[in-house]
């Protein structure tokens, strides 16, 4: 079924550009599309739509359990509203330009939100951080935009590492490394065992070698360094830069090199299969794995390479965001009110059958001994970066996709690719 | 000698019909395995598992039902009306001298060379506009719209190689415009108006694009982006998707199936013009 997916990924992203151009061409139309009057227009005390892209079954119903709870307290009405996501990525700058936009909407904190709030299309929902004051420090300033003030609230966070089969470990009789010299004695031991150490799926979702060039970036050159990079400030052909493929180039040859041909939902078939070693990816491919197989699943944090950096971890942090155009914003700040609460945010991750740990911190995370390992990975981390195109655009990613491939296909290339990436990154940023 | 030529045929053609049928049987089986079974051995295995639970998922969870009726309260308006107008237009323009006709039959053609993508932005800022964005009138208009343009066309083409002398006789009957049009015209025309009648129906039932581009409420939409909400953000149950998919190909495959005959035909149509 995969081999559909790149024509209609194609497809669809060639609607996202078009999507783009939307947002580009809004000042010039907001003059007609404001004189169009929405004929469904709410008035203030009318029903809060919220458009989600919660699409897989067991997120939308428990979005519509949340819905649904909201609807009986008696704060104000509200109507769920599932789109594909795939639909939903690309069309998200329509809803926001249109005249009569969705009011809330479930997306990504940080640069993505930070965007659409320098466009002024994000409602101010500061009111609604008066009331989580005792949320980490690190979730309000990914929250705030550049004008100091709060636009996003966010729901639930995830985190990345290497996942492993416990029972394979123990068979193989090898343990978690810690640094980074640990780790390349492990993928040594493991290849004399006849077993491709390090599993990858870029075939349909090249974004995910994204994560290594993150945390190879994070632990050597360290999260300001890569957040400054990622926003314009430094340079892609930058000697710091070629460093991080300096070290990917030690690990390369322990990569599976089926997994070019696979996404990475196969990837994770291979790792359960026992056909790899181990999985850089994040928690959500734990939905792609059968159940009997969860409780065997374990991870280690990506290897310390330099100890003197301060230890970072990448968390992306999913949550909500309010059009500025909303008819009716006390019921959207209710809305979110109540969605950052213990108890929705507890019963979400309750239905959700992703591993995924709620941002409200009085919230109780599941209890299994993944999540909490998880939780107190991302507690120990003195900073958090969330993934490459939510750190930056969905604009740069394909550039970084394009030089990631190149590089595991052609290593020793890697100084015409880092040219080629930062031209490529250059036009991006210039818009 | 003969009996091996005939062998050899019938040998080859088996094959290739095979390597057709191939993919719609891959996706038949899958669309009976559990979740578990695709996620321990892949989607490319051989079926470990048999549920029909699938067809449940998709038809319940997925709201196939309502976006099966959206589909129809789409498809078949689009379908009637843009014919109709077609047809009006390609009569108009293939038995009148209107002045100007091939300059009109070729705008509406130049029309249909233009890439959908580019009339994204227009369209949807156009619906809003108009207050019909987000409801099945906006993609009701929008099939009609662009559809029209090759439909009179192939009608044109069609009628003008119709005896002249069949419109005359009429006329020296007494009919009008309006009584040569439904009571000759058309009749002669069904042909070309079933075979295309089928072929729109196919496009607009499959029609992905323009459906997201106009709509952004999950009950309004129509089958196509209804299967393409059966996938997750990152992981998709590619059972319930294939369980969905044979569903949404039912009518395709029974409207192929009634006209059949018409869709040879109409891939014909412009052949011999």
């Amino acid at each position: 079924m995969s081999d559909f997916d790149p024509g209609r990924r194609r497809f669809l992203g060639h609607l996202g550009l078009a999507g783009l151009g939307a947002l580009g061409a809004s000042s010039f139309l907001s003059a007609c599309a404001s004189s169009a009057s929405g004929p469904t227009a709410s008035n203030s005390s009318g029903a809060v739509t919220i458009q989600s892209n919660l699409s897989s079954p067991q997120a939308k119903a428990a979005m519509e359990k949340l819905i649904a709870n909201f609807n009986t307290q008696g704060k104000g009405t509200a109507s769920l509203n599932t789109i594909a996501s795939e639909t939903f990525r690309t069309q998200l700058p329509t809803y926001l330009t249109s005249a009569n936009p969705p009011d809330l909407y479930t997306w990504y904190a940080g640069s993505v939100a930070n965007d659409y709030a320098s466009r002024d299309l994000l409602l101010d929902v500061s009111d609604v951080w008066k009331s989580l004051g005792d949320y980490p420090q690190s979730l309000r300033t990914l929250s705030t935009d550049a004008s100091g003030k709060q636009i996003f609230v966010p729901m639930n966070n995830y985190w990345w590492g290497f996942f492993y089969r416990k029972s394979n470990f123990a068979k193989w009789g090898v343990q978690e490394p810690k640094t980074w010299t640990d780790f390349l004695a492990l993928c040594e031991t493991l290849k004399s065992k006849g077993i491709p150490p390090i599993g990858i799926g870029l075939g349909d979702t090249p974004w995910v070698a994204s994560a290594w060039f993150d945390y190879l970036n994070i632990r050597i050159n360290g999260a300001p360094f890569h957040r400054e990079l990622l926003a314009g400030k430094q340079r892609f052909d930058d000697p710091k830069v070629k460093a991080v493929f300096t070290r990917w180039r030690e690990a390369l040859p322990y990569f599976d090199p089926k997994g070019k041909a696979y996404p990475f939902q196969e990837a994770t078939t291979a790792l359960l299969a026992g056909k790899t070693g181990m999985f850089l990816i994040g928690t959500f491919f734990a939905d792609a794995a059968p159940k009997d197989a969860l409780g065997d699943l374990d991870f280690f944090r990506f290897p310390i390479i330099d100890p003197a950096v301060p230890l970072a971890e990448e968390a992306p942090t999913d949550g909500f965001f309010a059009s500025a155009k909303t008819a009716n914003p006390t019921g959207a700040k209710a809305l979110l009110t109540y969605l950052s609460g213990v108890e929705a945010q507890e019963a979400y991750v309750k239905a959700s059958s992703g591993i995924v740990l709620p941002a409200n911190p009085k919230a109780k995370a599941s209890d299994s001994p993944l999540v909490v390992k998880g939780k107190a990975m991302l507690d120990e981390a003195k900073e958090l970066t969330q993934f490459f195109n939510r750190d930056s655009s969905d604009a740069l990613q394909p550039t970084a996709d394009t030089a990631l491939t190149k590089f595991i296909d052609k290593p020793d290339q890697i100084d015409a690719i880092l040219r080629e990436w930062q031209a490529g990154a250059e036009k991006v940023f210039k818009g | 000698m003969n009996k091996l030529r005939t062998g050899g045929f019938h040998t080859g053609m088996i094959l290739l019909s095979l390597l057709w049928l191939g993919p719609v049987i891959w996706v038949v089986v899958m669309s009976t395995r559990s979740f578990d079974d695709i996620a321990a051995h892949g989607v490319g295995s051989l079926p470990r598992s048999f549920t029909l639970d699938t067809y449940r998922q998709a038809w319940t969870d997925g709201g196939e039902l309502r976006a099966l009726i959206n589909s129809m309260l789409v498809t078949i308006p689009s379908v009637a009306l843009s014919l109709g107008l077609a047809a009006m237009a390609a009569f108009a323009l293939s038995r009148f001298r209107i002045p100007g006709r091939r300059t009109i039959l070729l705008l509406m053609l130049a029309g249909n060379l233009l890439p959908p993508q580019i009339l994204l932005i227009p369209v949807s800022k156009f619906s809003e506009l108009t207050g019909l964005y987000d409801t099945l009138w906006a993609l009701i208009a929008v099939q009609v719209g662009f559809g029209l343009g090759f439909y009179t066309f192939v009608l044109h083409g069609f009628m003008r190689d119709l005896p002249g002398e069949i419109q005359e006789a009429a006329t020296i009957d007494g009919a009008g415009t309006a009584q040569i049009f439904t009571r000759v015209m058309l009749p002669l025309t069904r042909p070309a108006l079933a075979a295309l009648g089928a072929l729109s129906f196919t496009w607009i039932f499959n029609d992905l694009l323009w459906a997201i581009t106009v709509l952004r409420t999950d009950d309004n939409m129509p089958i196509t982006p209804a299967l393409l909400g059966l996938q997750g953000q990152f992981v998709s149950s590619w059972n319930v998707i294939a369980a969905g998919t044979v569903i949404a190909a039912v009518p395709t495959v029974a409207v192929f199936l009634r006209f059949q005959r018409h869709f040879v035909s109409g891939l014909a149509l412009g052949a011999v013009k």
